[in-house]
């Protein structure tokens, strides 16, 4: 290849990199994009997100449902455009932000002094007003008062005069450069969340310990209760959860809605309860005599798996099972629910006469004395009530990219700040001896904010004509 | 006792509208004078009011759709009084007493019984994401008031017609700045509501952001602000421009917030 296609090459790539510079560096495209991600965002609103197909078949209709799917307006926030959408915003701001960096730098950082009255006049700002004194005298008086307003000055001194420069609130103008770097850190973390981060649910019953979904410890729930206002509304639900890590009982947490628990980065949150289907705390029973169906000393209550010896008798009773809608079949002669609900609730209980147990039988709260209990005795066992189990149940959340989120929106606040509460103001003076005593020549420039700053301008005018009784 | 004060309160807004349209017909000075101290008095009552509720209930009176409109109509009053103070623009009186008015006569008009916390708002986040949201909300109804002036006093301009409101509103540069002011207070405070909330989501539901409609929405409307500040601070979108689309951006913020609550979308559904 000869030396000058080789440049020309180089021109080629210089153009198109520039070209494609330009078009993530350009203000239209962020509007655009901004303005896009508003409507599409508005369309994910109005469409239901997440459903099954079937779902906006029966809503829409075959034809209009298949468009919905086929684009991805169903998981839109999931789907390949709007994630190339929020990349382009994020190209758009990075090259804006690098674009704009180096020339804002040298605003930033330019100290001009020596400033002529003619480049004062063409100021945004600007006044003349001539006073009488020594031009060093009036240097120092005019530092003073802008050093008093918490101007950073420099000053020059000249043959036939003197200048000022001030400045304050450089820092207003890198506010949109830390907000677009924290955008960029809130981007990246929702990013790292959506492919690292996991989100479950786990419920577990009352003394109950499970697994925590992909995690290396466990996780128990001592007690579940809800806390009532007087007038009878729920004021709150609670879990007291211990963390076991190594089959060592590590803290003990009571969360409710707003309070979660975590631990190894793992959070976990009161979202649901329920009353255990399959086993209770404990029931209520009643010894009656068989033949006269009359009961036999107090009611008493029986925990679950804890054998219990009846007062005044030889019998023991062991709470075993539990079902909360019992169902019997008769085919397979398998006992089994047919609800969650608390439809027809049965026990079943194991009774030993001294050691030796006597009868395996199921007791019905709704049907009670229908089935002989305790077979081949007097005694006759009345299942009077119990106390469920709850259980309750947890979201269970671990995401990495959090962190960097809320650093980010630190970040955000700070730049907010900066842009929208800190301005850079600039003021050249140049005082220089004139004909008829010494001229003062003032400038100022705001990078935002123009009235505020006007008005700012023309009293601190005001404050130094006063000072040497000008106009009076 | 806070419904007493409360309607103490919606009377006297009500004359200070009366007091301010009569300035906008009379152009007497004396009048915009008299309407700003009815103002402020109504003010003086809308703030005990708000107090006295929250202490009848025992929480910030925040927690259903009455209490955040009262509020709502108490912090545009806010503004404007400290605008007032500032710039003196007692035609903006014109335009924020009706607004506070019209939302106070909405409140009155939805279930005002003081109920206990429910379970998800018990949470201190309640007090700080909550005023926050209605504070942004709050500049975006003074931008959108400021954008309504705007319009009208081009109209005047551009018809040469120089009388009526004209001599009463303040200049069009004056109007500019100060619906970008507006924004330039109601946008960082949005973006503070939104992190906020966040936080509270995070610790209430599992996860900072979940695409709950609300969430989505203020997301829309922050893009929209953002595409609005872009456009001024860079290429140049002021005046009509400016002030049209600062007034369809709060359209669309007051309309998604209409749907939300009445189609009770999302968790948000009872705010």
């Amino acid at each position: 290849m000869k030396k000058n296609e080789i440049e020309s090459n180089q021109t080629i790539i210089d153009k198109a990199g520039n070209k494609i510079w330009n078009f993530f560096s350009s203000l239209k495209l962020i509007i655009t994009v901004f303005l896009t991600l508003a409507v599409v965002s508005i369309i994910g609103t109005v469409i239901e997100q997440g459903k099954p197909p079937d779902f906006y078949t029966k809503e829409y209709g075959e034809k209009i449902a298949h468009y919905v799917l086929s684009i991805g307006f169903h998981d839109m926030y999931h789907s390949w455009w709007f994630l190339i959408l929020l990349a382009l915003l994020a190209a758009n701001i990075i090259v804006c932000t690098i674009d704009r960096f180096p020339q804002k730098w040298e605003t930033a950082i330019e100290k001009k002094y020596g400033a002529e009255p003619r480049f004062i006049k063409n100021l945004a700002n600007s006044a003349h007003f001539t006073v009488s004194g020594d031009v060093h005298d009036i240097k120092i008086k005019v530092a003073e008062r802008l050093k008093k307003k918490r101007y950073k000055i420099i000053n020059a001194d000249a043959a036939d005069g003197a200048s000022i420069y001030a400045w304050k609130g450089v820092i207003g103008r890198f506010g949109s450069d830390v907000t677009h770097v924290s955008l960029i850190l809130i981007l990246v973390g929702a990013i790292i969340g959506n492919f690292w981060g996991f989100r479950g649910y786990v419920s577990i019953n009352e003394n109950d310990a499970v697994n925590a979904p992909q995690a290396d410890f466990k996780v128990r729930l001592d007690r579940f209760w809800i806390d009532y206002y007087n007038t009878g509304e729920v004021k709150q639900y609670n879990s007291l959860l211990t963390v076991i890590d190594n089959n060592k009982e590590i803290l003990t947490k009571q969360i409710y809605v707003n309070e979660p628990l975590i631990y190894k980065g793992t959070w976990f949150y009161q979202s649901n309860y329920g009353v255990a289907y399959d086993r209770i705390r404990e029931a209520q029973l009643i010894l009656k005599n068989k033949k006269e169906n009359k009961q036999i000393g107090e009611p008493f209550k029986v925990k679950w798996y804890e054998p219990f010896k009846i007062p005044g008798t030889n019998l023991t009773v062991n709470l075993v099972g539990f079902i909360s809608d019992f169902g019997f079949d008769e085919k397979t002669k398998q006992i089994y629910a047919r609800s969650l609900e608390h439809n027809n609730p049965a026990i079943a209980v194991v009774i030993y006469d001294g050691d030796k147990p006597i009868s395996d039988s199921w007791l019905f709260l709704n049907y009670p004395d229908v089935f002989a209990t305790i077979p081949n005795s007097d005694y006759n066992l009345t299942f009077m009530g119990y106390s469920g189990l709850y259980y309750t149940g947890l979201s269970v959340n671990n995401d990495p990219g959090t962190n960097i989120v809320w650093i980010g929106s630190i970040l955000m606040t700070v730049g907010f700040i900066f842009a929208f509460m800190i301005f850079h103001k600039r003021i050249w003076v140049n005082i220089k001896r004139g004909e008829n005593g010494v001229d003062i020549y003032m400038g100022g420039m705001i990078n935002k904010n123009k009235i505020l700053f006007e008005r700012e301008f023309s009293e601190l005018v005001e404050s130094l004509k006063a000072k040497w009784e000008v106009g009076k | 006792m806070n419904f007493v004060l409360f309607h103490i309160t919606v009377a006297l807004y009500l004359l200070a509208t009366f007091a301010y349209t009569s300035y906008l017909f009379s152009h007497n000075k004396k009048v915009s004078g008299i309407s700003n101290k009815i103002l402020v008095i109504g003010f003086l009552f809308h703030t005990v009011a708000i107090i006295t509720r929250g202490v009848e209930a025992g929480h910030l009176p925040l927690t259903n759709l009455h209490e955040s409109l009262s509020v709502f109509s108490w912090m545009t009053v806010v503004i404007y009084l400290s605008v007032n103070a500032r710039y003196h623009i007692a035609s903006l009186g014109s335009f924020v007493a009706p607004f506070a008015l019209l939302l106070l006569i909405t409140a009155s008009f939805l279930p005002k019984e003081i109920v206990p916390l429910v379970p998800a708002l018990e949470s201190y986040w309640l007090y700080i994401h909550v005023p926050l949201a209605i504070f942004g909300n709050a500049f975006f109804a003074m931008s959108f008031l400021v954008g309504i002036m705007y319009l009208i006093q081009e109209h005047y301009l551009k018809s040469k017609k120089v009388g009526g409101l004209y001599f009463l509103l303040p200049s069009l540069d004056v109007l500019d700045e100060l619906g970008y002011k507006c924004l330039t207070y109601g946008f960082p405070i949005l973006t503070a509501a939104m992190i906020t909330g966040a936080v509270w989501a995070e610790y209430a539901w599992g996860s900072y952001w979940s695409w709950e409609p609300r969430q989505v929405w203020s997301l829309i409307t922050w893009f929209l602000y953002a595409a609005l500040l872009h456009g001024r601070l860079t290429v140049g979108w002021r005046g009509k421009k400016a002030a049209i689309y600062t007034i369809a951006g709060f359209m669309i913020l007051l309309g998604s917030f209409l749907i939300i609550k009445f189609l009770a979308l999302g968790e948000h559904g009872r705010l």
